[in-house]
């Protein structure tokens, strides 16, 4: 229990530490649209894939409120695809980003895995471990869709800015 | 169908229909709104039921979770874009500040009405003034929110 309260305290520090150090001052506004983006998706997801029992957290921050493993679907995951996506590149050839993609869902599924062995935070159900790397890969393409979405037409983005200032 | 089901349908059914009275070059404005509402009421939405304040009776997804998904995912999340693209700029101080008074009173004659009549939601330690100034702040923190994303010259906007 004691560790496990740890490992939460943990994930709240290292979510604003990483937000602020790894999250230029230039791209706050990306940065935190892809947090709210995966934040928001991963809500979604979560609800049903809790409700179906593919994955519990008998530990839990909100134990009368919620099943739902709050730190790291509220916090600590839409950190880390925040940082994932601001330092993405359009530039990159194909097989980089794909690499870069692969290797950051790869990274994060390995921390879930380790969190669900040697803690009592989560608990897979009828999920495997390369089923929550499909979740986890699912969860993080989808996001970037959507970010990719929003700031697609720069051109657009700015009329919008230009129109609010001036009213 | 018990009348409960039917306003949660219902709660689905007119924030499609509000997502229309979004113009096309402010979908932008109304995402940023919609996603910082949702941010706010994640964590509020399970406070509030963790200290015992509300009890949401009938609810989506009732077995693992005890908070209004509904309505935090969903429907306060839209009022609020709908009340950033169509917030009265420039106009008088007395006009912007019966734009709060509006929205956030229709939501809670409305919150009201359900507490005394179904069994979506029943206040436990709340009032229902707790709720009107709980909702005119999490309002104005977005609409602070959504200026400081819009705001133009990024540089001029990271001066503190």
């Amino acid at each position: 229990m004691l560790m496990e309260r740890l490992i939460l305290v943990a994930m709240w520090l290292f979510g604003f530490v990483g937000f602020i150090l790894f999250i230029p001052r230039k791209d706050l506004r990306k940065g935190f649209m892809a947090f709210s983006i995966f934040q928001s998706i991963t809500w979604l997801c979560n609800m049903f894939s809790f409700n179906y029992g593919l994955l519990s957290a008998p530990v839990r921050e909100f134990p009368k409120a919620t099943d739902l493993a709050i730190t790291i679907s509220y916090l600590f995951y839409p950190v880390l695809f925040s940082i994932y996506y601001v330092h993405k590149r359009v530039e990159w050839s194909f097989w980089s980003r794909f690499g870069y993609f692969f290797v950051w869902v790869f990274i994060v599924t390995l921390f879930d895995n380790v969190i669900e062995r040697y803690t009592d935070l989560l608990e897979y159900g009828f999920l495997t471990w390369y089923g929550m790397w499909m979740y986890i890969g699912f969860l993080f393409f989808i996001s970037q869709v959507c970010c990719n979405w929003f700031f697609k037409d720069k051109s657009l983005f700015q009329t919008e800015q230009l129109r609010l200032n001036e009213n | 169908m018990r009348i409960e089901w039917w306003i949660l349908l219902s709660a689905y059914v007119v924030g499609i229909g509000l997502l229309f009275f979004i113009p096309k070059n402010k979908i932008r404005l109304a995402v940023v709104a919609f996603l910082f509402k949702q941010v706010i009421t994640f964590l509020f939405g399970l406070v509030v039921v963790e200290l015992v304040l509300i009890e949401y009776p009938v609810r989506l997804f009732p077995s693992i979770n005890r908070t209004s998904f509904t309505f935090e995912y969903f429907f306060f999340p839209i009022v609020c874009a709908i009340f950033n693209v169509w917030y009265p700029n420039g106009r008088s101080t007395l006009i912007q500040w019966g734009y709060y008074v509006v929205y956030s009173s229709i939501l809670t004659i409305l919150e009201v009405i359900m507490e005394k009549h179904t069994n979506l939601i029943k206040y436990v330690n709340w009032e229902w003034y707790y709720s009107w100034i709980t909702l005119c702040l999490t309002f104005y923190f977005t609409r602070l929110f959504c200026i400081w994303f819009f705001k133009k010259g990024r540089l001029a906007s990271m001066k503190p």
